[in-house]
């Protein structure tokens, strides 16, 4: 995983012949003219038609703040909200308590580099087969006459199979969790393998336990991987809408199924308020977790 | 630190996470091959077959459950993440070379770049499909999806290109340029060869992203569909296997082109070592 801050301090320093430093506008020109068409635009586009006036069929460049009016005084919309809001923070805990000691064997108790490296492209091979298809594998697992209900009962622990396993908020969860936890696992099992053993000698050395030693320094020391993680995760999970809809069976309903249903009736207005909101708490969320731990310095 | 117990509790934990991960696409391959029409997409396997196999290239006696509509799909989604990998690669080698020495505004340009990659799909995906719609621009998967795609993508190639830079010794390239070869013949000569392994996971990243791609394809392609989006389609009905046949074959072809990336980087690195023993002899 690259980080982007790691990169931005270290990059331009080499120095070349200044003829070179004359074609660096005409080089980067093309990426900064394409992103600002084709990312900047449309962003600024949902914000501006969020104001729009939305009648049945179509919207008119009417300034009005009627589609925000409607979003915050419906249920549907603030329900919407408070689902994502829910099942963003229960993923984003699922995905750190199932990846953090993967990570921390990974990065910290795997002294083999060839063995540490294995294992963290056995973690990256799932994400070569498709998005859509990793989802809908959960449908045999969880269903009703699913992999887990059959084996849960070949065992015995059941009698009746477990019918909120699928199409429920569980599944929801338990399918962005095994999607989503690499993004955890990756940053933290980084920071985890650069902590110097000599530390950590020499706290067992000083009759430190496991314990300890995890709560006064592999865990402060892991810090920047979890917020890293944290970051891709609340970013990934914040924008989902086909988890929820492949695994709830339209019962979960986020704000990203939200703006793919209004953009299907053609409430392009509604649709960008969505969108408005969403960006919005995307940029606090991850402006928080960036006040958490300031990244230049820890990196 | 009792070190053995705990690191044996997590190498054991490591095990069941990593069957985590890989327990449902285990289930859905061998569910792959229930036997058809009748064999639902569940437990038990009524007898071992590859129906689905031949049910997808259309090999099998007509039935109730109609063909996956994937093979024009298949064809426009390759094109796309090809013509998405050309461009993004080439935008990723450039503004790359162009971050090897500090120009002003370079860091507002660079978070402009990165920015690609973190703004989820629905919002920009919504956003083109609204400049369109005012534009009065028809949305194709070879236009508004395609412009999508490669902002995505470009970001990725532009950080791989990046660190490959970071690690350059710009004194080959000042040589060249001291003997008096032009600049564009000191990138195809010198520049090139030494960041193609670059070049080569930059391509990789952005034809599988792009290949992979959906929620930007969601809102910015018309009426055509891609691939992914016609396994989203399958979605709302109901599943038969063969959408897990469908699973099986694309993953062996995401692994084909991923050893297709590993043998070519193991070639270039080998000429490369060679050509080093060769000034050293």
């Amino acid at each position: 995983m690259t980080m982007p801050h790691l990169v931005d301090d270290t990059a331009p320093a080499a120095v070349t012949l200044p003829k070179a430093r004359a074609g660096n506008l005409w080089l980067v020109a093309p990426g900064v003219l394409w992103m600002t068409l084709f990312l900047v635009l449309p962003i600024a586009m949902m914000v501006y038609v969020s104001f729009w006036t939305q009648t049945t069929f179509k919207i008119e460049p009417t300034l009005t703040l009627q589609s925000w009016i409607t979003f915050f005084s419906s249920d549907t919309y603030l329900g919407a909200l408070w689902t994502t809001i829910r099942i963003w923070l229960i993923v984003l805990a699922t995905t750190l308590l199932v990846g953090y000691p993967a990570a921390l064997f990974v990065g910290l108790f795997v002294k083999n580099k060839t063995l540490q490296t294995v294992l963290l492209v056995l973690c990256v091979i799932p994400f070569w087969t498709s998005f859509l298809i990793r989802v809908l594998a959960w449908r045999p697992m969880l269903g009703k006459e699913g992999a887990i209900n059959l084996i849960l009962m070949k065992l015995g622990i059941v009698s009746q199979p477990i019918e909120v396993l699928l199409f429920s908020d569980l599944s929801v969860i338990i399918g962005m969790t095994q999607i989503y936890c690499v993004f955890m696992v990756g940053p933290i099992a980084f920071m985890l393998g650069r902590i110097d053993p000599s530390i950590i000698e020499a706290a067992q050395d000083l009759g430190a336990g496991f314990w300890r030693i995890f709560r006064t320094i592999i865990l402060p020391l892991s810090m920047p991987g979890v917020v890293v993680g944290a970051i891709f995760v609340s970013v990934m999970v914040l924008g989902e809408f086909a988890t929820s809809a492949a695994l709830s069976g339209r019962k979960v309903n986020l704000l990203g199924n939200i703006i793919v249903t209004q953009v299907g009736s053609l409430k392009w207005a509604f649709a960008a308020v969505a969108g408005v909101v969403l960006t919005i708490l995307m940029g606090a969320v991850v402006a928080v977790l960036l006040r958490v731990v300031d990244l230049r310095k820890e990196l | 630190m009792n070190a053995n117990g705990i690191k044996l509790g997590l190498a054991f934990y490591t095990t069941l996470f990593l069957v985590f991960l890989y327990g449902p696409l285990v289930v859905l391959a061998i569910l792959s091959f229930q036997t058809g029409p009748e064999g639902g997409p569940q437990f038990p396997i009524i007898e071992w077959s590859t129906y689905w196999y031949k049910h997808l290239f259309g090999l099998t006696p007509p039935s109730r459950i109609a063909p996956l509509p994937i093979e024009e799909g298949l064809v426009r989604s390759l094109v796309l993440a090809v013509m998405t990998m050309i461009v993004s690669t080439v935008l990723g080698v450039t503004s790359a070379q162009a971050f090897r020495t500090r120009f002003k505004g370079s860091g507002v340009v660079f978070y402009l770049i990165v920015l690609g990659m973190m703004v989820p799909g629905v919002l920009v995906g919504l956003g083109m499909a609204l400049v369109a719609n005012t534009l009065g621009i028809d949305r194709h998967w070879w236009g508004t999806t395609f412009v999508l795609h490669v902002v995505y993508t470009y970001p990725f190639a532009f950080l791989v290109m990046l660190a490959i830079f970071n690690r350059f010794d710009p004194s080959v390239e000042e040589a060249a340029w001291s003997l008096g070869v032009t600049p564009a013949r000191t990138f195809r000569k010198i520049t090139f060869p030494l960041i193609f392994p670059g070049v080569l996971s930059a391509m990789l990243f952005a034809f599988t992203l792009s290949y992979d791609e959906f929620s930007r394809t969601l809102f910015a392609s018309g009426r055509d569909l891609t691939l992914p989006l016609a396994i989203y389609g399958t979605f709302s009905v109901e599943v038969h296997p063969n959408v897990f046949a469908f699973g099986v074959l694309t993953t062996l072809f995401s692994f084909a082109l991923l050893g297709t990336y590993a043998v070519l980087m193991s070639l270039s690195v080998r000429r490369a070592r060679r050509v080093l023993v060769q000034e050293d002899a």
